[in-house]
């Protein structure tokens, strides 16, 4: 079986959870840029719907997150999780009722979680809006979708593992412990006081560090590959970037905590966490190095999603020393890096994923070229103008702060330009989303005679070393 | 690794570890008691009174942590002791009494952790409301909030009533009254403070003789050579 | 796959098939020698990155996190002991005990109240020697006593010392050191402080006894 045509009959078979999955997400990725402009206007004019008790801006900023995480990055992840393990496992997806099950609860939740922080229920956790009653539906929708990854996993028919393996089955198992450990701690037998905000932290920083990423990055190595033709450099250091960011991503919990009333040592874990982590994005750069030289699409947005990935880390390493911290925490920073991770890292590298998953998943190619070159151009073109205007209003924010002359009036009229700035860029996001749902579900729903049925070429039996 | 099950145990374990730095962190911040003052015989922090527990919640449900932190940094690490924030760093044992610390992470408008005990003169119940009421820059109005209410015909204006000025004032004949979620809230927000300086909360002095920055031998050449 | 060919938009065509994917990569963490025994630049190099990373990381945590105690807030801080302070301010706890209890008969100016209460500012037994002073309050005093030529009659003076029979306030040693400094520096007195072992020494010495006279107190040397 040394070559086999590229739309192999496991996507054939498994279409219907993964076409569920990526439906879900491209809507509520549209549904997430809606809400996020909404807050981002409300930021920069306070009195935009402030007649609302519905949408005060504390509601539409946890309802915004709320949506792109939980709607469209975990549904995006979960989809490509379970097409690529599918796909190396060389048998068709099991479970596949499970699966559609476990997402239509999850979207159920979603809803229900955001309707709930609409309320007034809202949690006032980063990541973890979620009001508490939604939380264990959350948690049981997860596992039913990740039963079908597991046994894709487990009952893969060669016995070596591939990198794609270890990253999209650890996400498969860590974020039901993270959530329910963090469920427990701060819902059922609350933590005291501060120690609350410890455990939110260490629940953000896990659910990036060993959930999310690990979606992203197992979707990267196995498309980088497979496009490139070329296996990937240094691989034999693959299991040490694995296990460097398995083990250490939770420590970083500290980089939240630096000044606030908390011990130093979280600090400090946190900061030399964040430098090890150096090493991990090292190795996944030189992993997946053939991605910045490669051609088409999907390289190009996990170029792209790779870069953000490695000014995170730096970034994530700087801000927490406490020097930094002094002068660059509790401003807009804290959102430009959370958007430079979530939307440039993680939702670059998905994007990357998908315009190279869907073709195959349908049989059939992208609806429109044209909509897919203005996708990855406004795209683009989106995350470095809204994690560019945050960082500049927090450098105005910053230095407006720091002397204690100068009024928060003063502050606000400094930070509105670049807001404004954050506005635009949202539109522009939500725009190439919308442009990608329309090009997803033209796609997706055999419109036929509308999208050309893919002409896969056979790949190579082979690959050059 | 091609065995299922020790994959499964290496990422437990993994994950293990960052769980065990939480619980280490939990049994020393969990376990933290009042402190008893020697010289006056009273506790410290001192439970919040029951309208500002419940305006602690309305204050998360409004989602009010979004644009206002409530945590007061070190000296040397930001502005918050030269902005009048508080006269010392927040510390663990500030907040062990409070059932959802909204500590925050923006400071799009100022920090609240000592707005009961700001100096020259704390804002009262009164200026709170009426900032409620009326938004700042770069703060929205929260008019939901509160209730426009006819006066009844032979009766006396509520107690309660807002006195606002200019374009902000009730029609004739009318009272803006706050509903209990505003009373709440600003019952919560004028008890704010915390003020006792627990041990662990004085600045830290590099200890005498033990400057890094001079060396005493230079310094003395330095003086003596001019 | 024609070089010259634009690429369509709408499709990446694969270059390696999923059975090829993983046999190359099998090789490469597989057990089969390196034929051609090429030098590789690169374990060196991630080895150096990763060993510093580790020697930075257990240097940073064995200077910054004080013991990984649980009530230093500042990293720089070696430790627990050179943070936090385990006695307050011996002026500050006699001032308070003064002004919660004493001040109530002595008067916030010290001059008490003639013919009932002793002055304390400017008084012979509080700025005289510390055995009187100290017995004063560890065991309170009765009866009637001279204090700077004036006379009080039928003064009943509180039990402050722990442990000593009817004792209203079982104050500590070290608070009665901390009242009697207070008291000894203000106003316009100017004596000596007190040290809660010269209490603790009368107290081991003398015991438990009932309150002290005027006769007793002049007994002592």
């Amino acid at each position: 079986m040394s070559s086999t045509p590229e739309r192999t009959g496991v996507d054939a078979a498994s279409r219907w959870p993964l076409l569920l999955l990526l439906a879900s997400a491209v809507s509520w990725l549209v549904v997430a840029g809606v809400l996020s402009l909404l807050a981002a206007l409300q930021l920069r004019e306070p009195a935009f719907m402030a007649g609302c008790p519905v949408l005060t801006y504390g509601h539409t900023a946890a309802i915004a997150e709320t949506a792109f995480v939980y709607g469209w990055l975990a549904n995006a992840g979960l989809a490509l999780g379970l097409w690529v393990l599918g796909r190396l496992s060389g048998e068709p997806l099991r479970a596949q009722n499970w699966a559609l099950a476990g997402c239509a609860f999850w979207n159920i939740g979603v809803t229900m979680a955001i309707v709930g922080i609409a309320a007034g229920d809202t949690t006032g956790f980063e990541l973890l809006q979620l009001p508490g009653y939604v939380q264990p539906l959350m948690l049981f929708s997860y596992g039913a979708v990740a039963v079908s990854g597991i046994l894709a996993w487990s009952g893969r028919l060669r016995r070596t593992p591939f990198v794609s393996h270890w990253y999209a089955a650890a996400a498969l198992f860590t974020l039901p412990w993270v959530l329910s450990v963090a469920h427990v701690m701060l819902f059922r037998a609350p933590a005291r006081g501060v120690m609350q905000e410890v455990v939110a932290a260490w629940f953000e920083q896990s659910a990036w560090w060993i959930w999310i990423a690990p979606l992203a990055l197992s979707a990267a190595y196995y498309v980088v590959p497979k496009v490139t033709g070329k296996a990937l450099y240094a691989y034999d250091y693959a299991l040490v970037g694995f296990l460097s960011v398995l083990i250490v991503g939770g420590l970083t919990a500290g980089r939240h905590l630096v000044g606030g009333p908390f011990p130093a040592w979280l600090d400090s874990v946190a900061v030399v966490s964040g430098c090890l982590l150096f090493g991990h994005a090292i190795i996944v750069l030189l992993n997946l190095r053939l991605a910045f030289t490669g051609r088409g699409i999907a390289l190009k947005f996990i170029a792209f999603g790779l870069l953000c990935y490695a000014l995170l880390v730096i970034v994530d390493a700087a801000t927490s020393f406490t020097g930094v911290a002094g002068q660059a925490g509790l401003t807009f920073l804290h959102e430009a890096q959370k958007q430079l991770a979530l939307y440039g890292a993680a939702t670059a590298l998905f994007y990357g994923a998908i315009y190279y998953a869907v073709p195959r998943i349908t049989g059939r190619a992208w609806l429109s070229g044209l909509l897919v070159r203005a996708h990855l151009f406004l795209a683009i073109l989106g995350i470095v103008a809204l994690v560019a205007c945050l960082v500049l209003a927090a450098c105005a924010q910053g230095r407006g702060l720091a002397q204690a002359s100068v009024p928060f009036s003063q502050i606000t009229a400094s930070t509105r330009p670049w807001l404004a700035g954050a506005c635009a860029a949202q539109a522009i996001l939500l725009l190439a989303n919308f442009l990608l749902a329309v090009n997803f579900f033209g796609t997706a729903c055999e419109l036929s005679k509308i999208a050309p049925k893919a002409e896969f070429a056979d790949a190579a039996g082979s690959a050059a070393s | 690794m091609k065995s299922n099950f020790a994959f499964f145990i290496g990422v437990f374990v993994a994950v293990l570890i960052s769980w065990g730095m939480l619980m280490g962190a939990n049994v020393q911040l969990g376990s933290l008691a009042p402190y008893f003052d020697e010289t006056d015989g009273t506790t410290h922090p001192e439970w919040m009174p029951g309208i500002a527990a419940q305006g602690q919640l309305v204050y998360r449900d409004l989602g009010c942590a979004a644009c206002h932190t409530q945590q007061v940094r070190r000296d040397g690490m930001g502005p918050d002791l030269a902005r009048g924030w508080g006269d010392r760093q927040s510390v663990a044992r500030d907040y062990i009494y409070q059932p959802a610390p909204q500590l925050g992470n923006n400071r799009i408008g100022p920090d609240l952790t000592n707005l009961g005990d700001r100096k020259p003169s704390a804002p009262d119940s009164d200026d709170l409301l009426n900032l409620l009421y009326s938004g700042a820059d770069g703060m929205p109005s929260y008019r939901f909030l509160f209730e426009t209410r006819r006066i009844g015909a032979g009766a006396q204006p509520s107690d309660k009533a807002l006195s606002l000025v200019g374009a902000l004032r009730p029609p004739q004949g009318y009272e803006i009254v706050p509903t209990l979620e505003a009373e709440s809230l600003v019952g919560y927000l004028v008890n704010l403070r915390t003020t006792y300086t627990y041990p662990e909360a004085r600045p830290y002095v590099v200890p005498k003789g033990q400057n890094p920055e001079v060396k005493p031998a230079a310094a003395a050449a330095a003086g003596g050579a001019k | 796959m024609s070089a010259g060919a634009k690429r369509d938009p709408r499709l990446d065509q694969a270059a390696m098939s999923d059975e090829a994917l993983l046999d190359a990569h099998e090789r490469l963490v597989g057990a089969q020698p390196d034929e051609k025994a090429r030098y590789r630049l690169l374990p060196i190099g991630i080895l150096f990155v990763f060993s510093g990373l580790i020697l930075f990381a257990g240097t940073y945590l064995n200077r910054y996190t004080a013991h990984y105690s649980g009530v230093v807030y500042n990293e720089n801080s070696k430790g627990e002991s050179s943070q936090v302070e385990a006695k307050p301010d011996p002026l500050a706890v006699g001032r308070a005990a003064f002004n919660q209890v004493c001040i109530t008969c002595h008067q916030a100016t010290g001059q008490g109240l003639p013919g009932t209460y002793p002055p304390l500012d400017g008084s012979e037994w509080v700025n005289g020697a510390p055995e009187r002073v100290i017995r004063i309050v560890l065991y309170g005093l009765n009866g009637t006593v001279h204090v700077e030529g004036k006379q009080f009659n039928a003064t009943a003076m509180p039990t402050f010392g722990q442990g000593v029979t009817n004792s209203a306030y079982n104050w500590s040693d070290d608070r009665i050191a901390a009242v009697l400094s207070y008291v000894r520096q203000s106003w316009s007195n100017k004596s000596a402080p007190i040290t809660a072992d010269e209490v603790a020494a009368i107290h081991k010495q003398v015991g438990d006894h009932k309150p002290m006279t005027e006769a007793d107190l002049e007994a002592v040397k």
